[in-house]
């Protein structure tokens, strides 16, 4: 359990931080290939980054599937509690709990659904195809336009992303019932609170105010 | 399924009264669903779920299979097909780079060196540290897209600060809660990419459209802090002098340098929006570990992990906010709103009101993404038949969830300055209310004076 928690965070912020990087770097290299400068600009023109935009928003399709289910943990996913807080306390319970069915409901149909998908996309071929079955007339699925992937491999994120989502949607349901504790996401949480007054009084004697 | 807080400050209802507001709700609800017909069991059925307090994004989501399923015969495979692509759009991209580029300047030290440059400036006048915060604020807003980060930069600096010296807390917490809710309004903001892609608005002419209006907010919420501070006699910096004031911008100004790359990049074509997002990204970055060193390599991950979760959590908004759209544009919703809007001939000072009051109603109970998600494809329509530009109509919604920002029950800039302050909601909601007043009267002439906001990216040829 503890790995799955670890891999799920370490997956959304590699992604995130390699999408970065990515368009910094075709940005980059869109510009300086414009500089003539003789040995540099060849190297340079002969890189093509025109995969870079499509590779980012895959990055960030999954980034997004797996983040969701990441935030059902810590919470994030915001609803409307205004009515529910007010309810008296053993009815407020029983919402939370349609609530956390629902999520575990809809995560599951989509789950469903995308697995259904993509298996008619190319995902039933590519799987008879690596057995050594007879693939018969079965659709060999669309590729990406640039990166020239499968699209069932990228699409997957949304069967894996749904289902550990509904998973995480469990887990949670299971915690309450055990201990009526939900996860909270606390936006207002600020690191380093206690040394903030040092902090300004420096800051100020530095930029010279005093 | 958060914020136990408002549970904690008024208590739950007797469970007669709460029996009665069920079944009231359920009564208005259902009145609605056989009354409005298709239209009405939408939203019907989405209120209802929204009303259990599922995430918005999952009740978006219910809501379209539900009704999909039972009313009409579009395939599933359709719907499936939409969750693939919903979110496949490079504009949207810009979100995650503006939110990671929010984090690393919140926690770089960017925000320190502001109120410092801004202390300099204004820090002789009655209430000086207050009005050095809205002006931080204002500075703070030009590079950074997120109300709440900007509440957090600025606002945990500054309040103990002011406390220090002085202030009341609520003076403090209310003047930051209102001036943080510029982070929304100048230059980026990512409530405007998210208007932007639902209304295919230009991104870069929202930006700058936000400038003049942004600058009288800061003018006005100065006016009233200075007039009360002067009442209530609240201490005064002593003045800095011009060497003082230079040295406090020459460390300010890497900072501020990101208004130039991203609003410069955009305008001179030499970046798209979504590139311009993640230069921002990548040159926040820069400055937080390299140049003010105020934020070590090793937290770097920390800032990522905490960027992608906003961030997913935003875009999966999107994803199902894209399927709802996709059922409104499938039951004609839009165009049928658009019709009844003008058939009750209100012209545009009667329609503005009506937005601004479904708006600040919403705001009462959504927060800016999901009510911008829902309510633009709708009003959107209605507006450009009545003539209104749809830059206009965005700084208006923009400056709509500034409002709700501010005020109970989902006002995320006074849950996030009660956390900073310690305040329980209840106060600060009093503490914040004759900036909240001013707020109001800026709606009204954000509302009622287009050129305001577009004149100036029709300067710049900008649209």
């Amino acid at each position: 359990m503890k790995i799955l928690d670890h891999l799920e965070e370490w997956i959304i912020t590699f992604l995130m931080g390699s999408a970065t990087v990515v368009i910094f770097l075709a940005v980059l290299h869109r510009h300086m290939a414009g500089y003539h400068i003789p040995v540099l600009q060849d190297w340079l023109l002969s890189l093509h980054f025109g995969w870079a935009q499509e590779l980012c928003i895959y990055m960030f399709v999954w980034m997004c599937k797996f983040g969701a289910a990441y935030g059902v943990r810590t919470g994030i996913h915001v609803g409307v509690d205004v009515l529910v807080n007010r309810l008296p306390v053993e009815w407020r319970k029983k919402a939370v709990f349609v609530a956390l069915i629902g999520g575990a409901i809809f995560t599951g149909i989509i789950g469903t659904l995308g697995t259904s998908f993509i298996w008619e996309n190319g995902m039933h071929y590519a799987m008879f195809h690596l057995l050594g079955l007879d693939t018969g007339d079965l659709p060999q699925g669309p590729t990406t336009p640039d990166l020239e992937w499968p699209t069932w491999v990228v699409y997957s994120a949304v069967p894996m992303g749904s289902f550990l989502m509904c998973f995480r949607f469990l887990q949670v349901m299971w915690i309450f019932s055990r201990t009526g504790g939900l996860p909270h996401h606390d936006s207002a949480h600020v690191d380093g609170l206690s040394d903030d007054d040092l902090t300004f009084e420096a800051a100020v004697l530095k930029g010279g105010a005093k | 399924m958060s914020g136990q807080a408002p549970a904690a400050e008024w208590g739950p209802m007797t469970k007669q009264r709460a029996a009665i507001w069920l079944i009231s709700i359920s009564v208005a609800l259902l009145a609605v669903g056989i009354i409005g017909g298709n239209v009405g069991i939408v939203f019907a059925l989405l209120l209802a779920l929204m009303l259990t307090g599922i995430p918005i994004s999952i009740a978006l989501g219910l809501t379209v299979l539900m009704f999909l399923y039972l009313l009409t015969h579009v395939p599933t495979e359709a719907v499936a097909l939409k969750l693939f692509t919903g979110i496949e759009k490079w504009e949207i991209m810009a979100i995650p780079f503006f939110i990671l580029a929010g984090n690393f300047l919140t926690h770089g030290g960017v925000a320190k060196r502001m109120i410092a440059f801004a202390t300099s400036i204004v820090g002789h006048l009655h209430g000086g540290l207050a009005l050095a915060g809205i002006v931080a604020c204002a500075m703070f807003a030009l590079v950074c897209g997120s109300s709440v980060a900007t509440v957090v930069a600025i606002g945990s600096i500054i309040l103990p600060a002011m406390v220090k010296q002085g202030y009341p807390k609520k003076f403090g917490a209310g003047v930051i809660i209102t001036a943080g809710s510029l982070g929304i309004l100048m230059l980026p903001s990512i409530p405007k990419v998210i208007y932007a892609i639902s209304t295919n608005t230009s991104i870069g002419a929202l930006f700058v459209a936000g400038l003049f209006p942004g600058m009288l907010l800061t003018l006005m919420l100065c006016t009233v802090t200075w007039y009360l501070a002067r009442k209530r006699n609240y201490p005064r910096m002593p003045k800095a002098n011009w060497g003082q004031r230079w040295t406090a911008f020459r460390k300010s100004v890497w900072g501020l340098m990101l208004v130039v790359i991203i609003v410069g990049g955009i305008y001179t074509g030499v970046f798209t929006a979504t590139e311009a997002a993640a230069m921002a990204a990548v040159y926040a970055f820069f400055i937080s570990v390299f140049v003010y060193k105020d934020l070590k390599l090793k937290d770097v991950p920390r800032v990522l992990l905490a960027g992608a979760n906003l961030s997913a959590m935003l875009l999966y908004i999107i994803t199902n906010a894209v399927l709802f759209s996709f059922l409104m544009a499938h039951e004609n919703i839009p165009q049928a709103m658009a019709d009844w809007i003008i058939g009750k001939d209100l012209g545009v000072v009667a329609f503005l009101l009506f937005v601004n009051l479904t708006l600040l109603l919403a705001g009462n109970v959504m927060e800016p993404s999901s009510i911008i998600l829902i309510f633009a494809p709708i009003l959107h329509p209605a507006a450009m038949r009545l003539g209104m530009d749809s830059v206009h109509l965005g700084i208006l919604i923009d400056a709509n969830m500034e409002v709700g920002l501010c005020h109970p029950p989902v006002g995320l800039n006074l849950y996030v300055a009660s956390g900073i302050s310690r305040l329980s909601i209840t106060e600060l909601t009093v503490a914040v209310l004759p900036w909240l007043a001013t707020m109001v009267v800026f709606l009204v002439i954000v509302t009622y004076w287009p050129s305001l906001s577009i004149w100036l990216p029709r300067a710049m040829g900008m649209m």
